[in-house]
């Protein structure tokens, strides 16, 4: 009895002791920004590098003076990709700590958080780039950090038809995508557009997601031969698909998106890899871009200990344009305020980590264009850019 | 007719290849409950813990596989021994419901601090076996289902064996059966505890290289393969060595069957739902499985 | 039995608090809450808000799992049930939440019919490995029926409204919330003093020789089941109105093993454990996050950690409370008040 007393009484000091010292004034001199990470759920491999990204972008404009002389400051929350946990951080972020603005993270959540965006106007930059957040009239205040998954896969079906030449039958594709959000975020908006331009789309598998095996999906994949397949999924269901593909012997050629394919995907999936190309959005760690030396001098200086893939660069880049817009935005900004700078950003040069990034009042798809990558000999390499009209048909779809 | 049937064929052996796999993971949950009657709702965390220390050993510290399989052994006995002695035997006589919660407070320790050391990227697994297809007529099987189901095969004629023929085995189901009557007879029930929950951890971690292999990358996810023990077990017996690899090879080609035919139909998601569907039929027919021992209790 | 336990009548033996003190205290308690919204941060309400959501639903498997002995980890969902069957109501249907509500408590309690018929004839670990089964075919069917649910993406819900202002932000739903938490926890705790509460206790303890005199294990099952759900189901529809989405996401078998933990923690068979259970198991994230916000500032990677420390935190937060106190935190305050009731005497 006494035990428990005691540790309860130490326990409880020790939560009154962390509230304490959680409750730190607040600066009038920093611009606040809230953070979303998933650090533990199903897609942290991106989300530590993502973190670490935003985090050290942030250290960076600090020791280069801030922004407008204000430093910047991220509250942060780790939220395990469970949007109920997204919600209640985006009300603490919005109501006690009145972010400026919020580097959001997944599909369902930002999907979620859309009424909410639009009515508490906060500019809302996310790692999710799905296609249903880049129409203006529905959803002002969201902004997809890099080209829209709607995008990309209008390229793929584009690749698909300029590269096919035998004319006695349109080119056969299937859809390989999960069954969240973020997996069937472009589906419709691909089946409309395959049937457009006249490219059959024989067969859409959905992987689960709790995947144990992919064999089923695509064997049943196999009875409709695509010639082509266009993978949606979480990152790390990739190279399942693929490594199932080599095993069952499908001779389909693959795509991924941007989310699906990174230079740690050959390592993962080994030879089945090989020949597997995908739509990316920005550039690798170590590729000859302007930016890239500023980017590894403070690595060096930091942490020269830890390693970095293309997530690690996105949290850079949405860190910097999130201070652009910032800046823009004058010496008292507003969400309001930011938004329209974020609008007023054209072929903004993002140190060529990605191409430049154009918003506008019309449409929030920041770019249009993006690499073709190729899995040859156990490396991602570069192929040629890629691009898609900025058909306004296609906005918020 | 010839594809149709093939694609049956693959669906089937496919089928047969993950539910050895299942088995294995499951062995160790009917290992627990056999010996000691205990619950163990966090398979998925053991076969994860299996999974990433065999990672840790050959990839991180780079130790020769001769070195690594065993010390993966090793720490997964460790593991087991910690569990029991540490949180179950303190709850030796609880109600089944503490039980069954206790063990999810120990997956979620486990989870935890595999998340803490090594971070819950993933990180790829190392090839144990080629992974060239070799054919039979015209489907390819790749060689890691075939050692993944030798390997349980022969584990579960082993443990079959054990507990028929072997002292310590038969100790093991008497314990099952009546606790104090085993440690009247001179049975020490402590001591069997702990041999099954370092056997099931073995085996746990078995399955984990295993399906680290087939998957050739480890994650988290694994973990969620921990749920679709509990189909087999119900289908196989909780009780049943046997009953396991039976009801493992059966959930497996189930799955690919209801995932190959019926997907299609449903829109997706029917292969994991299916498993679950045919669990409630049976524990409504016959709830003690194909193979378990049937506990008459009428009211 | 304790010292000092001495009652005349069948009256001060039903009562729910025996001396004057704790119902003064119950008052100021409540006459506090209904001022609270003016006060606090959007943060602490809704923090609030979760808080009294987790205590109808934890009051709900109690009932089921604490006090009539059948394990469910189902329970999510049956929340989901009842989210779902509030928007679609509230939403497509464009009933008022005084209509919805109840309706999706009843169509929740009908869901926990169907599925309590499988605890006529198994017990223990069988039934538990039956609801889980319950719970993945639930969330199979939410997500692919997707005329009506809208299946991954969810949807999103319109706020209920009161005489024409639609409670749309913590401060106004907080009041629905509490309105329903107070006539939830006299209602289990009336429950327990009447016949049907006792019968479930028999149903809990000694199922065979409760059936000898007579309890009918049918009918009782069932009505427990039934109504937990309906308990779920109205926690459920407030989630909805809460958070004014639903997806299924929300509502994973992790928040049926936090509803488990709630009440093991808060102790098993006992309302006011149900309450310290919901409490607990709310506030824990939120402290560990106030912690590592607090720590990043001396370890930034402090940050990384904490994250998986929420697990750790969770599985030993379970563990010490199951080996050290069965009972859970109810049985520990009841110790501690006993203690100083008695005091200086041991007993």
């Amino acid at each position: 009895m006494r035990r428990i007393t005691s540790s309860l009484v130490l326990s409880v000091t020790l939560v009154l002791l962390a509230i304490g010292l959680g409750a730190v004034p607040a600066d009038a001199q920093t611009i606040k920004i809230g953070n979303l990470v998933d650090l533990t759920g199903p897609t942290s491999d991106q989300g530590k590098d993502i973190a670490q990204g935003r985090i050290d972008a942030v250290t960076y404009i600090n020791e280069k003076g801030g922004v407008n002389g204000k430093k910047l400051e991220l509250v942060s929350v780790e939220y395990g990709f469970q949007p109920p946990r997204a919600v209640a951080a985006y009300k603490k972020f919005v109501q006690d700590d009145k972010v400026l603005l919020v580097l959001g993270y997944g599909t369902p959540d930002t999907e979620a958080l859309r009424p909410f965006i639009t009515k508490d106007k906060v500019p809302y930059i996310s790692g999710s780039y799905s296609g249903h957040l880049t129409d203006p009239k529905q959803t002002p205040y969201n902004f997809p950090g890099g080209i829209d998954y709607t995008s990309q896969i209008r390229i793929f079906l584009n690749w698909v038809k300029e590269g096919w030449k035998d004319t006695s039958r349109k080119p056969k594709v299937a859809f390989i995508f999960a069954d969240n959000a973020y997996g069937r975020a472009p589906i419709e908006a691909g089946r409309a557009y395959a049937k457009e331009i006249g490219v059959d789309l024989v067969d859409e598998e959905v992987i689960p997601t709790t995947l144990t095996d992919a064999t089923s999906q695509l064997l049943t994949m196999k009875t409709k031969d695509p010639d082509f397949a266009y993978i949606n999924t979480n990152t790390q269901w990739v190279p399942v698909v693929l490594k199932d593909s080599l095993k069952l012997g499908l001779k389909t050629k693959y795509v991924v998106n941007n989310y699906g394919i990174d230079e740690r995907t050959p390592g993962l999936a080994r030879e089945a890899a090989e020949g597997v190309y995908g739509i990316q959005d920005v550039a690798y760690w170590g590729e000859n871009v302007p930016g890239m030396k500023t980017l590894m001098d403070f690595h060096q200086k930091h942490h020269p200990n830890d390693t970095h893939a293309s997530p690690y660069m996105r949290g850079w880049l949405w860190t910097l344009m999130a201070a652009e817009a910032i800046k823009r935005a004058g010496a008292n900004p507003t969400g309001e305020g930011v938004k329209n700078a974020l609008e007023s950003l054209k072929e903004w040069d993002t140190w060529g980590i990605t191409p430049p990034f154009t918003y506008t009042n019309e449409d929030h798809r920041p770019t249009n264009r993006a690499r073709l990558v190729l899995i040859k000999d156990g490396k991602v390499t570069f192929v040629r850019e890629v691009s898609v009209e900025r058909d306004m048909k296609w906005i918020g779809k | 007719m010839t594809e149709h049937f093939v694609f049956l064929l693959q669906l089937v052996i496919a089928g047969v290849a993950v539910g050895a796999v299942y088995s294995l993971m499951a062995l160790g949950f009917v290992l627990i409950y056999k010996a000691s009657t205990v619950v163990n709702f966090g398979p998925g965390e053991l076969v994860l813990f299996g999974a990433y220390v065999a990672w840790a050993t050959i990839l991180n510290m780079k130790l020769s596989l001769a070195v690594a399989l065993p010390l993966t052994l090793v720490v997964a006995i460790l593991l087991g021994l910690i569990i029991e002695r540490g949180v179950l035997r303190p709850l030796i006589g609880e109600p089944i419901i503490s039980v069954i919660m206790v063990t999810f407070g120990v997956a979620s320790v486990v989870r935890g601090v595999l998340n803490m050391t090594w971070g819950s990227d993933t990180r790829p697994f190392p090839a144990l076996f080629a992974s060239e297809p070799f054919r039979i007529g015209p489907i390819p099987i790749s060689p890691v289902h075939v050692w993944s189901f030798v390997t349980v095969v022969l584990l579960l004629a082993a443990f079959s064996l054990f507990f028929k023929f072997s002292l310590l085995g038969t100790a093991m189901r008497a314990t099952a059966d009546n606790q104090q009557v085993a440690q009247s007879l001179g049975v020490s029930v402590k001591g069997i505890f702990a041999l099954s929950w370092c056997i099931a951890t073995v085996v746990s971690a078995l399955g984990g290289i295993i399906l680290g292999s087939v998957r050739g990358g480890v994650d988290f996810s694994l973990a969620d393969y921990g749920l679709k023990i509990f189909p087999v077990v119900i289908l196989g017996g909780l009780d049943s060595v046997a009953g396991v690899l039976i009801g493992g090879v059966m959930i497996g080609v189930l799955e690919n069957l209801s995932g190959g035919y019926l997907d299609p139909v449903f829109g997706g998601g029917v292969k994991e739902v299916a498993p679950f569907v045919v669990l409630v039929v049976i524990l409504m027919i016959r709830p003690y499985g194909l193979f378990g021992r049937v506990d008459v209790e009428r009211v | 039995m304790q010292c000092g336990d001495f009652r005349v009548s069948y009256g001060s033996d039903e009562r729910i608090f025996e001396t004057r003190l704790p119902v003064v205290g119950v008052v100021v308690l409540l006459a506090a809450l209904a001022f609270v919204p003016l006060f606090a941060g959007t943060y602490w309400l809704d923090v609030l808000n979760r808080i009294g959501i987790a205590i109808i639903g934890a009051i709900g498997l109690n009932i089921l799992v604490g006090f009539t002995g059948q394990i469910s980890i189902g329970h999510a969902a049956f929340l989901a049930v009842g989210a779902y069957a509030t928007a679609i109501l509230g939403s497509k249907a464009g009933l008022p939440f005084w209509l919805a509500l109840p309706l999706a408590g009843v169509l929740t309690s009908l869901f926990g019919l169907v599925f309590g018929v499988p605890s006529l004839r198994l017990k223990g670990l069988y039934l538990a490995i039956a609801t889980l089964a319950a719970h993945f075919i639930t969330t199979y069917g939410i997500i692919h029926w997707e005329s009506m649910t809208n299946g991954v993406l969810g949807f999103n819900v319109t706020p209920a409204s009161v005489f024409g202002r639609p409670l749309d932000s913590d401060e106004r739903v907080f009041y629905l919330i509490y309105a329903l938490v107070i006539p939830a926890v006299l209602f289990a705790k009336n429950l327990f003093r009447t016949r049907v509460g006792r019968a479930f206790i028999a149903v809990r303890d000694r199922d065979v020789a409760a059936s000898v005199i007579g309890v009918s294990l049918y009918r009782y099952k069932l009505l427990a089941f039934v109504i937990s759900s309906f308990y779920a189901g109205v926690a459920g529809g407030l989630m909805a109105y809460h958070s004014r989405i639903v997806f299924p996401d929300a509502f994973t078998l992790l928040v049926a093993i936090d509803y488990l933990a709630m009440i093991i923690i808060g102790g098993m068979g006992s309302i006011i454990g149900s309450i310290y259970g919901a409490v607990f198991m709310t506030l824990l994230p939120e402290v560990l996050k106030l912690g590592a916000t607090s720590l990043t500032g001396v370890y930034p990677n402090a940050f990384g950690l904490i994250a998986s420390a929420r697990d750790i935190v969770f599985g030993l937060a379970i563990i010490f409370f199951l080996m050290y106190e069965p009972m859970g935190l109810a049985r520990i305050w009841e110790r501690f008040r006993s203690y100083w009731k008695l005091w200086p005497y041991a007993y």
